[in-house]
């Protein structure tokens, strides 16, 4: 029964994680052309008026699910990617050019296992946390899957066999690497003021009001979000921070030479690891499921799945500005990139280390 | 647990062989990650996570990706086929002799401990900072020192080649 409960948690956290990466894909289509002045996918099942009067009623959802362009990003999108010639190139072999897209999409996946999505509750006499892997490390295990994505852009760059692709993967890595840093320091530094390296007691901890962004609470919180959030975009590989697959200089980076399936594979690890990018923020400066005027009862599960809601509204609100940000901004400079990375960041990182741990400390 | 380390022991023998024996460096470079894997894996089963993560973070993520990152920029051809002298294979043996001698030695006179799994009660965070900034507070801060020297010594290299260009 342990086993079966551990299987179904782990099922549903890849739906959810799933769930969240459709999501993206949609507000990223249709988003963009909202932002651009566009009309966007609004073609596909929208004008299907079916002979059977049983469908009617079905025609309808389909109908509006059509013009809001679901049906085009979610459906006919990933069956035009199944159908579509599986490429390899030549000169590399086809194991390792298969294992750059499943490398970027595996280390996302295994981060979600750490994250407790709700609160813990009771069912059927079964105290169930929802949270695939109870570590006492969670932090440093998502730290350490983010150090692992690496090897899907890096594998996907020299099994091209391509110079567009390496030169993109080269970018990657160089940008993952010098802003993973900051990161580092920047999680140290929540560590130091939170007290533990367990996710859920961190989300426990930010009863109310209590939440890690609170300046009363966690006086250096707003800045260390900041670093954090400004880290995360580069880690995510997306504008302004997307020069390892700049499509007027590189063709599209790493992944230029992967089509069909693989090549959306790339694009749910793409946005997964938004997905999860926002599920942290959440976790460390939001308060997850907590929120202020709102007392959960314990150990109930309409509370856990209210409690879920909360936390899956607070991550698809970061999912979305993220979107945003990727569509609004221009694309850094190289040496720009760097110099923020090593300059400012990892510094200004370093300072709000010291201060938090002098405050801590006081 | 058992059947989790002997999955993980033929893991790790098999990627380890992997990294001598292929002919491709990048090849090799995934061996070795598979195998920094698997030895995260055993940590992760003997309870002890915060090893096993920090082993993720530091080798596998960190040191690995400066491995191939290296292989890339110095683009290495495969390696050429070459037959090894007797003085390697003589070399080679009389090697494994002695680590084969080491090691029954410590089996025989059972200088190891037996794995218990007990290491969730020992080996948490919090533990192993206390230790570290008390009773090896030295070796700790003297690994720090030597660490700032191999930086600060690789940037003024690092800077003279430049220096000499120019």
């Amino acid at each position: 029964m342990e086993i079966l409960i551990l299987l179904l948690k782990a099922f549903i956290v890849m739906q959810v994680v799933l769930g969240l990466a459709s999501f993206c894909t949609w507000v990223e289509r249709k988003g963009s052309a909202l932002i651009q002045d566009r009309i966007g996918a609004n073609r596909a099942g929208a004008y299907w008026q079916p002979e059977s009067v049983l469908l009617k009623p079905i025609a309808v959802f389909v109908r509006i699910f059509g013009m809001l362009g679901v049906i085009n990003t979610l459906l006919n999108d990933a069956i035009k990617g199944l159908f579509k010639e599986d490429f390899v190139p030549e000169g590399t072999s086809n194991f390792m050019h298969c294992l750059g897209p499943f490398m970027a999409v595996l280390p996302v996946f295994l981060a979600f296992s750490v994250i407790p999505l709700a609160p813990d509750f009771a069912l059927f006499g079964y105290q169930i946390r929802p949270q695939v892997a109870e570590l006492h490390t969670g932090v440093l295990f998502v730290l350490a899957m983010g150090s692992i994505a690496v090897y899907g852009v890096v594998l996907a760059g020299w099994f091209g066999n391509n110079k567009f692709s390496l030169l993109g993967a080269l970018r990657a890595a160089a940008q993952m690497i010098s802003y993973e840093l900051a990161l580092g320091v920047a999680v140290a530094t929540l560590v130091i003021s939170y007290g533990t390296l367990d996710l859920y007691a961190i989300i426990e901890s930010q009863k109310g009001f209590n939440w890690g962004i609170n300046p009363l609470v966690n006086p250096t919180g707003l800045v260390t979000f900041v670093i954090l959030f400004v880290v995360g975009m580069a880690e995510t590989k997306r504008a302004p921070f997307d020069l390892p697959e700049s499509e007027s200089e590189l063709v599209a980076g790493y992944f230029t030479e992967y089509s069909g399936m693989k090549w959306l594979l790339f694009w749910l690890g793409e946005f997964a690891e938004i997905a999860l990018f926002s599920a942290i923020l959440v976790v460390f400066f939001f308060g997850g499921w907590q929120m202020p005027f709102l007392e959960l009862p314990e150990n109930v599960w309409w509370a856990a799945l209210l409690g879920h809601a909360i936390f899956m509204g607070k991550i698809l609100f970061f999912c979305v500005l993220q979107i945003v940000i990727r569509w609004t901004l221009p694309r850094f400079r190289y040496d720009q990139l760097m110099n923020l990375g090593w300059k400012i960041l990892l510094p200004l990182s370093f300072v709000n280390l010291v201060v938090t741990a002098a405050i801590e400390l006081i | 647990m058992a059947i989790a380390f002997y999955i993980l022991a033929l893991l790790i023998i098999v990627s380890a062989l992997g990294v001598i024996s292929m002919k491709n460096p990048i090849h090799s470079a995934m061996c070795l990650i598979v195998t920094f894997l698997g030895v995260a894996g055993i940590f992760a089963t003997l309870e002890a996570h915060f090893l096993a993560t920090v082993q993720i973070i530091i080798y596998a993520g960190a040191i690995m990706v400066l491995v191939m990152f290296v292989i890339m920029l110095l683009n290495l051809k495969y390696e050429a086929n070459t037959t090894l002298d007797y003085l390697f294979w003589i070399i080679g043996a009389v090697g494994c002799i002695a680590f084969v001698a080491i090691t029954s030695q410590l089996f025989l006179n059972s200088m190891l401990v037996p794995l218990d799994y007990q290491a969730g009660s020992v080996g948490t965070v919090a533990n192993i900072g206390r230790v570290l900034f008390t009773k090896y507070v030295f070796a700790f801060e003297a690994a720090g020192i030597l660490i700032m020297a191999a930086i600060v010594g690789s940037i003024v290299v690092a800077k003279s080649v430049k220096g000499r260009e120019e």
